[in-house]
């Protein structure tokens, strides 16, 4: 490949159907997702990639592209991918679940729903347990909280299986756990948690709920996003979301203002 | 207010070493409202330090238009951080003389705030004098490329600059089609980011509205 030239559709398609270079089956997953690749190949060569990730013993490389893939497939939006990410969510890997949680909740896969609600059954004290030696839960719980959220299907069995997280000690999922039980329930009682959570005296906390209150579409978090103690340019992402879902004027004006 | 109260709160911000202490030291300098505080606080501009940058911007934006000329002097080309700060006082402050920096920020600056402050400020500069006419269409040039950015911050605040620019009815007639022209483009489906579109859509209305 040459040095600086930018790639073309066509090439990309090729880099993933290559066996050769990992890096560049890496570079292409992600490429066919970040520009929303129509080709007719896309699709089918992504969903390739996922096999490697039944090998005993899974390559590394491999399960880098199947993991960019999955990322790519949420990109693309393809209702042929809802059976295989749901296999997925089955998976002993961690951030493989994770990932496939992600993009069927931007598929908006109802399908998807009893698969979630199994992952979080037990509540925070199995699904999010702590994991002796490592930075994450026994589940990926923000993911699969956020996904339940993004579908958007309001019954008394998911709202049942999301609420007991919005006691969980961390607050990033007691934040994924608002955020969703909003979106399914519309009540403003979750945005006040949330509005509370976002007086974390942790930056990164303050980032990860105010993206949680865009994500949500709800309009009367509009002045409390404006004046969280974030930087503007995260807040101009959370009233994106927030303008989109909600088509009001106002949060056009705040955005206006923060620019 | 004395020479001794800036050598005082120079000396407190120089001792300071947490951010809460540089913060305070930084408030202090600022409450002076002393254009001789303006170096010391865009020296605290380099800091990389949110906190802190904001402060001092809001310090510096306080002390009026005669900081213009002393933060276009002491700019830091080399500081992502600090330049980032000074483009938006510049910007907040509508000063014509900043003209020559937003423009080149917007063509240059890899960092999209950067962009997305100087087209704020290239779309709010306060033109006047004989040089009016040049300086307005050197924005609405500026404004025009900001609305093509790979980024949609850029495009957004492109959407609305090219409103405030031209919401004055009494302007060049050849920009303010090219303007309409640009807008069109942002509202039209060839737009990938929906809130680009929308805030396009909204410009459009109030400029064909009057």
């Amino acid at each position: 490949m040459e040095l600086m030239q930018p790639l073309n559709e066509q090439q990309v398609i090729a880099n993933l159907r290559q066996r050769d270079d990992a890096s560049d089956r890496y570079y292409a997953a992600w490429w066919l997702g970040k520009m929303r690749s129509q080709h007719p190949e896309a699709v089918p060569l992504l969903l390739d990639t996922l096999s490697a990730l039944s090998d005993e013993p899974v390559d590394e490389e491999d399960r880098g592209v199947a993991i960019n893939a999955i990322r790519a497939l949420g990109l693309l939006l393809n209702p042929a991918a809802h059976d295989p990410l749901m296999h997925m969510l089955g998976s002993k890997d961690y951030s493989v679940r994770e990932e496939a949680a992600r993009s069927l909740g931007a598929m908006k896969a109802k399908a998807a729903i009893p698969q979630l609600c199994q992952l979080l059954s037990g509540g925070p004290a199995a699904a999010g347990k702590e994991q002796v030696g490592a930075s994450t839960l026994k589940e990926p719980c923000e993911a699969l909280l956020e996904a339940l959220g993004n579908i958007g299907v309001n019954n008394p069995d998911v709202v049942a299986v999301i609420t007991p997280f919005s006691d969980h000690p961390r607050p990033l999922v007691r934040a994924a756990a608002c955020r969703a039980l909003l979106q399914l329930m519309k009540e403003q009682r979750w945005a006040n948690e949330l509005e509370q959570l976002l007086q974390h005296p942790e930056p990164l906390v303050r980032r990860g709920v105010l993206l949680d209150l865009g994500a949500s579409g709800w309009t009367a978090a509009l002045p409390a996003i404006e004046n969280a103690s974030v930087e503007a340019s995260l807040k101009l992402v959370a009233l994106r979301g927030l303008a989109e879902q909600s088509d009001d004027i106002k949060v056009l004006d705040v955005m206006d203002r923060l620019l | 207010m004395t020479a001794s109260d800036l050598q005082k709160a120079v000396l407190a911000l120089d001792r300071a070493t947490m951010t809460s202490e540089i913060v305070q030291a930084t408030q202090t300098l600022c409450g002076l409202r002393n254009l001789e505080a303006a170096p010391t606080l865009i020296k605290v501009l380099g800091f990389n330090n949110p906190a802190v940058g904001a402060v001092a911007t809001q310090g510096l934006i306080a002390l009026g238009r005669d900081v213009v000329p002393i933060l276009l002097v002491s700019l830091d080309v080399g500081n992502y951080g600090a330049r980032a700060w000074v483009i938006r006082a510049i910007a907040t402050l509508r000063d014509p003389r900043g003209l020559d920096l937003l423009e080149h920020a917007l063509n240059a600056d890899i960092a999209p705030s950067v962009r997305r402050s100087a087209t704020r400020g290239l779309a709010e500069m306060e033109l006047e004098g004989p040089s009016f006419f040049k300086d307005f269409s050197r924005c609405s040039e500026a404004l025009f490329k900001a609305a093509a950015d790979d980024e949609w911050i850029v495009r957004y605040a492109a959407a609305f600059g090219l409103e405030q620019r031209f919401c004055q009815n009494s302007t060049d007639t050849g920009l303010r089609t090219q303007a309409i022209a640009h807008l069109e483009q942002l509202s039209s489906n060839s737009e990938a980011v929906k809130v680009v579109k929308q805030r396009a859509k909204l410009a459009l209305q109030r400029l064909q509205a009057e």
